[in-house]
């Protein structure tokens, strides 16, 4: 659903009215406990392939808008949630400049030098190949959310070590599993 | 957007969220409520330069020189085979000995490599499944039907979990398969990992060899679990985890074991990890060993890498 919704007249914070979001929220909310659960936003949220949304997408979407750990968003946080996807899906539809509805390797390397990132030809075939959950050389809606996910989060755990921003660090065998761990 | 300097080639603190919305992930600070909860240190990730509950020197990777990083740990599902008929053989409890369990996918050539005698019932009260004998014709001897190599128990679970009669096994029906000493079914980061380590046409299901393969390979781990969850509670707890992982040779402070069985646990307030979660963790640990040993030539505990091979190395790795 989500990914097919427009958003409705962007309001000055760049949600759509209260209204329209609290329908989408109930509408979502299948067993109505005012808690939108993992299997909820999944079946609510489509990359536009016809295939299941990646169940790791959404539960790394979730983890990050809910604050209680319950496993779900409320409405609150729905809101955030909401906008976070729709930032997504524009920066998605940004790059996947024939509406193919996947994006090729050469747009995702566009779509990340955009954000910041300086990566080797040779890295993106890496990553292309795990990120690509369909297998057909190119990433859909929600496996590009994924791949920047845990991009964001390896950089992140990074640059916590690289402490002289040199682009090196020096890290313990046990530092090392705790950076890969912190990221799954 | 912005460039960054040269030297550094990752975004630097500076730059604008890559990949994130406004606002989000990568601002250089982290937002107001942390919604990013893992990262705002929750998870006990250390400050730069002081590491993990007092220094660790020079003997990073456990007592023993030989069984440094756990590499005696099963779960090395593409690794060297392991001696002839080691399946068959009846599992040795706690011998983790040359014959690393779990190399599910070794030497092909060894037919009947996993056609040994299933030693005794090992999915016991059927946790994976009801196996369906005699669902070939009427009194076919099911053994007749089995493929060479393939345990005629493996055999008759697959047709069962293979719902559709698709000769393949799908993630769903997986996931129906598998389940927890508490009947829960396996989470779905294990199942995707069990998939991909087993799927080798990389069509994402598994053939009945491969299928084969995974049996063994949950076996073994079935019975692992089994024998270090010592009070028989169905679950592993932080304490149970920390001897198990020591007995497989990796030499982890008790912290990051906490780390792993909150992080890893059902209930997030209980710290205790089923089965799946179990299997989930040795893996992936087991990997990421791998990984940093390639790194550490020298064998020194410590690697100096830099972003890409970094991120190279996380992400190649990941289950």
């Amino acid at each position: 659903m989500a990914y097919h919704y427009r958003p409705q007249q962007p309001t000055n914070n760049g949600l759509p009215d209260q209204g329209f979001l609290w329908n989408v929220f109930q509408r979502v909310d299948r067993d109505r406990s005012g808690v939108i659960s993992e299997s909820e936003l999944q079946q609510a949220l489509s990359n536009g392939t016809w295939t299941p949304f990646n169940p790791k997408t959404v539960r790394s979407i979730i983890g990050m808008f809910d604050r209680n750990n319950r496993g779900g968003v409320d409405f609150n946080e729905f809101m955030g949630l909401w906008k976070y996807i729709i930032d997504w899906q524009n920066i998605f539809r940004t790059y996947d400049r024939d509406n193919s509805n996947f994006i090729d390797k050469n747009e995702l390397k566009q779509a990340l030098s955009g954000f910041g990132y300086r990566l080797s030809d040779q890295f993106y075939t890496i990553l292309l190949n795990k990120f690509d959950r369909q297998g057909r050389g190119q990433v859909a809606f929600d496996d590009f959310i994924q791949c920047c996910i845990v991009l964001q989060r390896l950089t992140d755990v990074f640059r916590r070590y690289d402490t002289d921003q040199d682009g090196w660090i020096q890290i313990s065998y046990e530092q090392y599993l705790n950076m890969v761990f912190t990221v799954l | 957007m912005a460039t960054y300097p040269y030297g550094s080639n990752y975004p630097g603190s500076s730059g604008p969220a890559p990949g994130a919305p406004p606002g989000s992930y990568f601002s250089s600070q982290h937002q107001a409520g942390g919604q990013y909860g893992p990262h705002s240190g929750q998870y006990g990730g250390p400050p730069p330069g002081s590491p993990y509950g007092g220094p660790q020197p020079s003997a990073p990777y456990g007592t023993s020189a030989g069984g440094q990083y756990g590499n005696q740990a099963p779960g090395a599902p593409y690794g060297a085979p392991p001696p002839g008929g080691h399946f068959g053989a009846p599992a040795h409890g706690g011998q983790y000995g040359p014959s690393a369990p779990g190399a599910p996918y070794g030497s092909a050539s060894s037919a009947g490599y996993y056609g040994g005698p299933a030693p005794g019932g090992p999915y016991g009260g059927h946790p994976y499944g009801i196996p369906q004998q005699r669902q070939y014709g009427s009194g076919a001897s099911l053994a007749g039907d089995v493929p060479a190599g393939i345990d005629p128990e493996a055999f008759s679970w697959f047709q069962s979990v293979d719902a559709d009669r698709s000769g393949y096994i799908s993630l769903n029906e997986l996931k129906q398969a598998l389940v927890n000493s508490n009947w829960s079914t396996f989470n779905d980061d294990t199942c995707h990992m069990l998939l991909n380590m087993f799927d080798k046409s990389k069509m994402g299901k598994i053939d009945l060899y491969g299928f084969s393969a995974l049996w063994g390979f949950l076996k073994q781990w079935r019975n692992m679990f089994q024998q270090f969850d010592r009070d028989r509670s169905g679950t592993i707890n932080t304490q149970e985890l920390q001897q198990a992982l020591t007995q497989m040779g990796y030499n982890l402070s008790p912290q990051f074991v906490q780390f792993l069985t909150t992080r890893f646990a059902q209930k997030p307030a209980r710290s205790t990890i089923q089965l799946d979660s179990f299997i989930q963790v040795c893996t992936q640990l087991q990997t990421t060993t791998d990984a940093f040993k390639e790194k550490d030539t020298n064998r020194s505990g410590n690697v100096r890498i830099n972003y890409e091979d970094f991120l190279t190395l996380a992400i190649s790795r990941m289950l």
